[in-house]
């Protein structure tokens, strides 16, 4: 269960304070799959970014299983980005000096995990890119890089999945493929799923839709659907 | 959690090589430099340790400045008895003049030291003689070349052949004896340097020095007894015994482990400071390393903000990055370890070019490298970590504040939005416990470099203090010129336009690279401004009616004839004639002096500066003189000058202002000197200020008239002649005194100027090191930026800017960076040179325009250099595809 409360973040740009996040107040229940909406600037990816205690906000709280995040110390913050959430981003993010497999392996090394070699090499082969294990991110098209994120977000088995704009970078077809992957995770292993889009469709496949503007909840609905492809492997 | 921190220092390394070249090399020269200087410093004091008995030419020695008593003598008799080998060398200066009828042109006349001994000299330690045969068969010549008697022999250095233009079987005068040439000295083990003599050696047996007859009363001599013990003898023992039993001679009594105090302290200061040159050199390669770290944190903050996405906290991140730092400074220090091996091996030209001799050939120094060489090297290793940790450690710490929100926004929506801006306090990480503490541990850590590198408490703080000093000035110099550029009227120039907006541009590295040049550039123009000073003091501050020649040893029976030669000879000049005695303090106020030895030198060490000046006065020889007149340069300072005419009660002292400090003489203290047997108690009534660099002859002490009646007194005559007459009077002097000798003031400066050259090239070769790591600074800091000037180039090529703008414009900013640079070293270099000299060589400090002025074109000359070789390749470089990668 993700609690937040009275959520307030402002940032300072060109020596004038922006306000991001208004007073945001949402309660997520474990395993719900919900998709934020709304307009460039209104705040959908700093409220992602607060949930993954990628920063901290001006004012207001964010209770993950009954614990503050945003009070957290340096040490106990790392502790749960590690074992608690999966982050997908837009642009891929990966580490560009770093191979597909030593991508994925990263957060399973920082979690002391026995044997990160064999379940890195599975992920990837999970997600279809067992042949391209030893390439670097550039020598990989947008989906093969975005899929290589979704295997390193899911390597510890987060029980929570945070995604910005997934698909936002690829086009149609490849981003349904990232998609189902997603849907897949979150059915099979009852993760909750949060993610940010512009893309109707991707939000019409989630249980939820938050509608943001201007930093503020502009609406906040209950929908229904789901496909699978992880099942098979993990 | 270790697994993944090692396999990411190899991840982050292996693809980032191009970047960290510099990294390497910035610590590679640094501890290239510190081990090259401790090196050969380890291995030269090495081989004058073995050498020890080699240098003082016996296990002990026991010297005096005037031939032993009978009483003395007796004893070293008794001592021989016990079997232990005694001989005998005397030391003097002396003239050689051509006999006649050499029909060669070359001096008539010159001046040498002459060195006399006997059979069983030396006792250790190599002497290399040409032809190889034993010194005292060399002496003892026979044979027809001699005729039908046996006559003298003399073994001289080759530059006396050259001088006076005779060779091997020719024979000279030295005093009133004639010797013949029978061999050549190349090396001496008890002389080790030429530097400082005052001419050739010339060996003669101490038959012929009789014969010579140059010691007279009052002489300048130097008489050395070389003891040597039985095998298995302890000499300490005995040292004592002769320290107590031969105390009424004023001896000083040596043992070989003390024996080199002098080239052994020299040394070592030398490669003390040379080594603070290197320590300095491993500060600016660390200034390299650190924007280096810097630059390469501010390129990771992506992979920085998705680690700590994925959940890596900051210490295990700043752990991966220490440890790559440390990696890299690993390999570093390796590289300049290994070249500091090398390195040292362009040190010993320096050496024997101060020294003027083939010093290290006779120590016998050996550069291979040994267990000696194990400290030097482990050293050097441990200082190139240790910057690369105190250097690496304050970039790092950026890791920690990486916000991966606002990095991924940024990326995102291209604004700078930043939270909310912090206090200026906060900015400056005040507010920071772990900035203040790791701020706290550099200082220490650095203090802790230089005081281990300078191996004292004192001058480690006064050098790191004044390398703090100079890098703040420059940082402040930098940051003005930074902030200085915005106010600038438009320019005309578009390359100098860019240029200057380049200077300023946040992100830039001005302020580093105008620092490490700074720095590397104070300390060469301050060293050139301070030898500049030295030699422009003892030559054009020469009054023009300086002395030309000193003649000593003038005995009082000759004073009056001396004086008439030089007056028929020297178209009517006078020669000035002061007496001279030399004596020991024998009480101060009533105290007993105690002699040097027996205040030994390892407790000396422990005391304070005050305490060892103190020594250092009292025991050391005085030369007395009386006159009635305050001589020329000479000023009253407590006190007054004795009446001229009158009768003293009992003698008067006039002491010079320093040594009555140190000694703690006021007006009325009553000091005792012994004069060579006979003591003489005089009350000190004035106290002078003497002027040293006048060039004329100058006392710490001098008695009033009559108090010296009786004493065996010789004179020393000053004469100002004219360059031409020169050779002419020298001539008639040794012709007809020959225990006379003639010390050419010209010469003697010129041998000194000669040394200042070379010590200061010494001193510049090793900063050269300084000046390489400047230069590597900058071209870390343009390879750092490379990626955005070669963007920046390209969007102007693509605008229509030709090449020639471009490159225009980036050599512009090199030479505005350079310059100020410049400007801040040459300002800071005259201060530094200005409180060394007058500190240290209490002299007045001149504006050299000369060295300020090619110092600041060195500065910009190398920084366009640097800068143009760093980026020339960019301007090639076409712009598509350069664009098709963005």
């Amino acid at each position: 269960m993700i609690e937040i409360g009275h959520l307030t973040m402002r940032l300072s740009a060109g020596g004038r304070t922006v306000t991001i996040l208004d007073d945001i107040t949402l309660k997520i229940p474990s395993k719900q799959k919900v998709a934020i909406v709304g307009p460039s600037g209104s705040g959908k990816s700093t409220l992602l970014g607060l949930m993954a205690g990628l920063d901290r906000p001006s004012s207001g709280s964010i209770l993950v299983d009954g614990i503050d995040i945003t009070r957290l110390g340096e040490r106990p913050l790392a502790r749960y980005r590690r074992s608690m959430v999966g982050y997908v981003f837009q642009s891929f993010h990966l580490i560009p000096t770093l191979t597909a497999l030593e991508n994925v392996l990263v957060p399973l090394e920082l979690s002391g995990v026995a044997t990160p070699d064999s379940r890195a090499r599975e992920l990837l082969g999970a997600v279809g890119l067992g042949d391209r294990l030893h390439h670097y991110p550039v020598q990989l098209s947008g989906g093969e890089q975005q899929r290589v994120a979704v295997a390193r977000a899911f390597a510890c088995r987060p029980p929570i999945l945070l995604a910005d704009e997934p698909t936002g970078n690829l086009d149609s077809a490849t981003g349904q493929e990232v998609m189902n992957l997603l849907l897949s995770l979150h059915r099979d292993y009852g993760t909750t799923l949060v993610l940010v889009t512009h893309d109707r469709t991707v939000a019409s496949s989630m249980q939820r839709l938050v509608a943001l503007r201007d930093g503020r909840v502009e609406s906040d609905e209950l929908i229904d659907g789901s496909p699978s492809v992880f099942s098979s492997v993990l | 959690m270790i697994r993944f921190i090692v396999y990411m220092i190899w991840r982050e390394t292996r693809g980032a090589w191009r970047h960290f070249m510099y990294f390497v090399v910035c610590i590679a020269v640094g501890v290239g430099a510190l081990v090259s200087v401790s090196l050969f410093a380890a291995h030269v004091d090495r081989a004058v340790t073995k050498e020890a008995r080699g240098l003082l030419g016996g296990d002990i020695e026991i010297r005096a400045s005037r031939s032993l008593s009978v009483k003395a003598l007796a004893v070293l008799s008794e001592v021989s008895a016990r079997g232990v080998e005694i001989t005998h060398v005397s030391e003097l200066v002396a003239m050689a003049a051509r006999t006649e009828g050499s029909a060669e042109p070359g001096l008539s006349t010159q001046i040498v030291e002459l060195k006399a001994v006997e059979a069983a000299y030396p006792f250790y330690g190599k002497l290399a003689l040409d032809p190889p045969q034993p010194l005292d068969r060399l002496l003892h010549p026979t044979g027809e070349s001699c005729g039908k008697t046996p006559c003298l022999g003399a073994v001289v250095q080759e530059g006396l052949l050259y001088k006076m233009r005779l060779s091997i079987g020719d024979r000279i005068k030295i005093g009133t004896a004639t010797f013949m040439l029978t061999g050549v000295v190349r090396m001496e083990p008890d002389r080790m340097a030429n530097a400082f003599s005052l001419g050739p050696r010339v060996f003669v047996s101490q038959e012929g020095l009789r014969e010579a007859d140059l010691i007279k009363p009052g002489s300048r001599v130097r008489e050395r007894y070389l003891l040597k013990l039985l095998p298995d003898a302890a000499f300490e023992p005995l040292r004592g015994e002769l320290r107590g039993r031969l105390s009424g001679d004023s001896v000083r009594v040596t043992g070989y482990r003390d024996a080199q105090p002098q080239l052994k302290q020299f040394l070592e200061q030398l490669s003390r400071y040379l080594g603070l040159i290197g320590l300095t050199a491993l500060f600016i390669g660390g200034l390299g390393v650190a924007m280096s770290v810097h630059a390469f944190v501010q390129e990771k903050m992506k992979t920085i903000a998705i680690l700590k996405t994925l959940g890596a906290g900051s210490a295990t991140i700043m752990q991966v990055y220490v440890g790559q730092a440390l990696g890299l400074g690993l390999l570093g220090t390796l590289v300049g370890m290994a070249s500091g091996v090398l390195l040292q091996r362009i040190l010993p030209p320096l050496v024997t070019d101060v020294f003027a001799s083939e010093i290290l050939v006779q120590l016998g120094v050996s550069l291979d490298l040994s267990r000696v060489s194990i400290i030097p090297l482990v050293k050097g290793g441990l200082l190139g970590l240790l910057a690369t940790l105190l250097f690496t450690l304050w970039p790092l710490l950026g890791v920690r504040t990486v916000n991966p929100a606002a990095v991924f926004r940024r990326e995102v929506d291209g604004r700078g939005r930043t939270a909310i801006t912090p206090r200026w306090w906060r900015r400056y990480g005040f507010s920071d416990g772990l900035k203040v503490a790791t701020a706290a541990g550099l200082l220490v850590g650095f203090a802790g470099l230089s005081i281990w590198q300078a191996g004292s408490w004192k001058i480690g703080i006064l050098f790191l203090g004044g390398v703090l000093i100079a890098a703040l000035m420059l940082i402040v110099c930098a940051r003005g010129l930074i902030s200085g550029v915005a106010y600038l009227p438009r320019l005309r120039s578009l390359s100098m336009r860019y240029a200057v907006g380049n200077v300023g541009r946040p992100g830039g590295q001005t302020i580093g690279i105008i620092v490490a040049i700074g720095l590397s550039m104070t300390l060469i123009v301050t060293v050139s401004l301070v030898e500049q000073a030295l030699l422009r003091q003892v030559g054009e501050t020469r009054p023009v009616d300086a002395p030309t020649f000193f003649f000593i040893d003038i005995q009082p029976d000759q004073r009056e004839s001396f004086a008439q030669l030089i007056f028929q000879q020297a178209g009517g000049a006078r020669p000035e004639l002061t007496p001279l005695v030399r004596s020991r303090l024998r009480s101060v106020n009533g105290n007993l002096v105690t002699t040097e030895e027996e205040h030994d030198l390892d407790a000396r060490r422990d005391e304070d500066k005050d305490e060892r000046r103190r020594q250092w006065y009292l025991s050391r020889e005085y030369v007395l003189t009386y006159l009635d007149r305050l001589p020329k340069g000479n000023e009253i300072t407590k006190g007054q000058w004795w009446e001229s005419d009158r009768e003293h009660e009992k003698p008067l002292l006039s002491i010079e202002e320093e040594a009555a400090k140190a000694m703690g003489l006021e007006l009325g203290s009553t000091v005792e000197f012994d004069i060579q047997g006979a003591t003489v108690t005089a009350e000190v009534s004035s106290v002078r200020k003497v002027d040293w660099g006048n060039f004329s002859t100058n006392f710490y002490m001098i008695l009033s008239p009559g108090a010296l009646e009786g004493a065996p007194l010789s004179y020393v005559g000053t004469i100002h002649v004219p360059p031409a007459l020169e050779a002419t009077i020298q001539q008639a002097v040794v012709a007809a005194f020959p225990n006379v000798s003639a010390i050419h003031v010209g010469d003697v400066l010129e041998n000194f100027g000669r040394v200042l050259d070379r010590l200061s090239l010494a001193i510049r070769t090793v900063a050269l090191f300084c000046l390489i790591a400047g230069g590597l600074v900058l071209a870390a800091a343009l390879a750092a930026t490379r990626y955005r000037r070669l963007y920046e180039s390209v969007i102007f090529k693509a605008l229509g800017a030709t090449r020639e703008l471009i490159a225009g414009t980036f050599a512009a900013e090199y030479a505005v960076v350079g310059a100020v640079a410049g400007i801040v070293a040459v300002a800071l270099s005259s201060a530094l040179s200005w409180l060394i000299l007058t500190y240290v060589f209490e002299l007045s400090w001149m504006l050299q325009p000369s060295v300020l002025l090619s110092g600041l074109l060195i500065t910009v000359l190398l920084t366009l250099a640097v800068g143009c070789l760093s980026t020339f390749q960019m301007l090639s470089q076409r712009p598509l595809a350069i664009l098709r990668h963005e």
